[in-house]
């Protein structure tokens, strides 16, 4: 292509870089420019008290990270969270999906509702949690006290033992739906012939499921994992707006203990080096969960 | 063709009815409270007596100090962030889709990217981004910020939404003497409604719940949103679960109502990008 009619081309598409520039200006300005500023702060001392001047101080802050007690305790929460909501959606939203793709009578409504829990505030999700859970007069309780298991009751937000797992609940109330919705769309688009010819090979409904659905869900589970690590590992409303992280550390997670160190102990450098840590992190588990699905097709 | 037999429905209903009864059990405990007069909460009963249901809460909820511009906010916020998302989101896949742009593929990538950095990370440059342009505690500056999360999602889904329509009905339209953005209005839009709405609901969840950019960057009574003002009835009214229950259900109305409008769309919007 000649010079003259490359100036041709950009002249007949400038409208076309006209109208991307506002969504360039936003990605590029308040997206990517953020990120990596906020990875180059994880170098300096920057102050909440003064922001304007910092000193470049190294590595410092990532030394301190790796020997701060707190910081090891989230990391292994944060870890521990992931991991556990991700692997549990996706068996529970395998088993929902199996149940809304069955044809019954009034199915469309459960189908129509099923994502209600996802498009509430994360809030109000908290509110009903803290709210179902109150020590004197939560549902919980009363319905153990009503089936005459009252020595079960406590003030489950309040419990080291229950918190987390009350955190880990809440994920999974708000996603499940959101995968089962997923997979069982997914699941529609399965040309039924493929059933048809494994039935008459005389495959059971398990080895069905096995061999033809779990395959071809491959490509939407990949998403969907992808989607939740980020969204579970980066999730700070939860825990913050339930436990604030406690009792002590019970819940303590990287984003919330990060976003304390910032906003409460005015670290800003510090916190950013934290940051950049959990952003490390979550390119190596998205990686991992792109090679373990991927090897999940090859077999 | 799966004929469900009789055993089938039954396991599939009783299916059903442990999950919704998990799901829907908070939701439907939190709006029967929310009608409860406080003695009947704090009764510990199960069930409310007839005469223990009021609508005070709302009542009160209303007024106590700045509920009302809690909620105001929230709503300018949300409904400014859904428009200008779906407003900037169309022009940027409207190019993507129908212009031979250099460096597309680059920024497609450039353009998801961010949706997988740590929100805490990019919220200490945001500050001091922020506060450099003067927009901490403004509307603006949070209508920025939730723009600016929801943007990208926005512009991937409608990419692939005006992908899918066929190029010859731009033709036929650019024929008839319609102009290259005339065409986005008049041929694009119209098609693409279902894509349009389910990316504006998205960018109003998305800023409506937000929690995390309004703590930092509003620090006034004047730019705080509803999640803020929730969390602070939960610290602050402690043992009125009959208001903060009542106000929890005005935040979600919104939403619900909203939900119920494109609950249908939602899941092909959402699909849309990972079936292709």
């Amino acid at each position: 292509m000649s010079a003259v009619t490359r100036l041709q081309r950009i002249g007949r598409e400038s409208l076309g870089y006209l109208l991307i520039f506002p969504v360039l200006l936003v990605i590029l300005g308040l997206n990517l420019y953020p990120t990596i500023q906020g990875i180059l702060t994880s170098f300096t001392n920057q102050s909440l008290i003064d922001p304007g001047h910092s000193v470049y101080i190294g590595l410092e802050n990532y030394f301190k990270l790796f020997k701060d007690p707190i910081f090891q305790i989230s990391l292994r929460h944060s870890l521990e969270l992931t991991f556990s909501a991700v692997v549990l959606q996706v068996l529970l939203g395998l088993i929902m999906a199996h149940l809304l793709i069955q044809e019954v009578p009034g199915i469309h409504l459960f189908r129509s509702i099923a994502m209600i829990t996802w498009v509430l505030p994360i809030i109000a999700s908290v509110v009903m949690f803290r709210f179902i859970t109150l020590p004197n007069y939560g549902l919980i309780n009363i319905l153990l006290r009503d089936v005459g298991l009252s020595q079960l009751s406590r003030n489950w937000f309040g419990d080291e033992k229950t918190a987390f797992p009350l955190v880990l609940i809440m994920h999974l109330w708000r996603n499940v739906p959101f995968y089962a919705i997923a997979f069982m769309a997914a699941m529609q688009a399965i040309p039924a012939d493929l059933y048809e010819a494994a039935r008459i090979d005389g495959a059971g409904e398990w080895r069905q499921f096995w061999f033809i659905t779990l395959p071809n869900l491959r490509y939407i589970m990949l998403v969907m994992v992808v989607l939740h690590v980020t969204f579970t590992f980066n999730n700070f409303d939860f825990v913050y707006l339930s436990t604030g992280g406690g009792p002590v550390t019970a819940t303590e997670v990287l984003p919330t203990y990060i976003y304390k160190q910032a906003w409460n102990g005015y670290a800003l450098g510090y916190a950013s080096a934290g940051g950049v840590v959990m952003l490390v992190i979550l390119v190596v588990l998205v990686l991992i969960c792109n090679k373990l699905i991927k090897g999940l097709s090859e077999k | 063709m799966i004929r469900p037999f009789p055993v089938r429905r039954v396991v599939t209903y009783c299916g059903l009815s442990i999950f919704y009864l998990c799901l829907l059990l908070p939701v439907v405990w939190l709006v029967l409270s929310s009608f409860r007069n406080s003695d009947s909460v704090q009764s510990g009963r199960l069930v409310p007596a007839w005469s223990d249901l009021t609508a005070q809460n709302y009542g009160q909820a209303f007024q106590i100090s700045n509920f009302v511009t809690y909620m105001v906010n929230s709503c300018v916020i949300a409904f400014t962030v859904m428009i200008l998302t779906v407003f900037l989101g169309s022009l940027g896949a409207y190019a993507l889709s129908r212009f031979a742009l250099k460096g597309k593929k680059l920024f497609m990538m450039a353009a998801l990217l961010p949706q997988f950095f740590p929100y805490v990370l990019v919220l200490i440059p945001f500050y001091v981004l922020m506060s450099s342009l003067n927009l901490v505690d403004s509307h603006v500056g949070i209508i920025l910020t939730h723009t600016s999360l929801t943007l990208p999602f926005a512009l991937w889904m409608l990419t692939g939404y005006f992908d899918a329509i066929p190029k010859e009905l731009d033709q036929a339209a650019l024929i008839d003497g319609c102009s290259r953005l005339g065409v986005l209005f008049r041929i694009l839009y119209p098609v693409a409604i279902p894509g349009l709405v389910v990316a504006g609901f998205f960018a109003f969840v998305v800023s409506w719940g937000d929690y995390l950019f309004v703590s930092i960057l509003s620090q006034s009574n004047a730019t705080q949103t509803l999640p803020i003002g929730l969390q602070t009835f939960m610290s602050s009214l402690e043992v009125q679960w009959g208001l903060i229950t009542a106000g929890t259900v005005l935040a979600i109305v919104p939403t619900v109502i909203f939900f119920s409008i494109v609950q249908r769309r939602l899941v092909s919007g959402l699909t849309a990008g990972a079936v292709k």
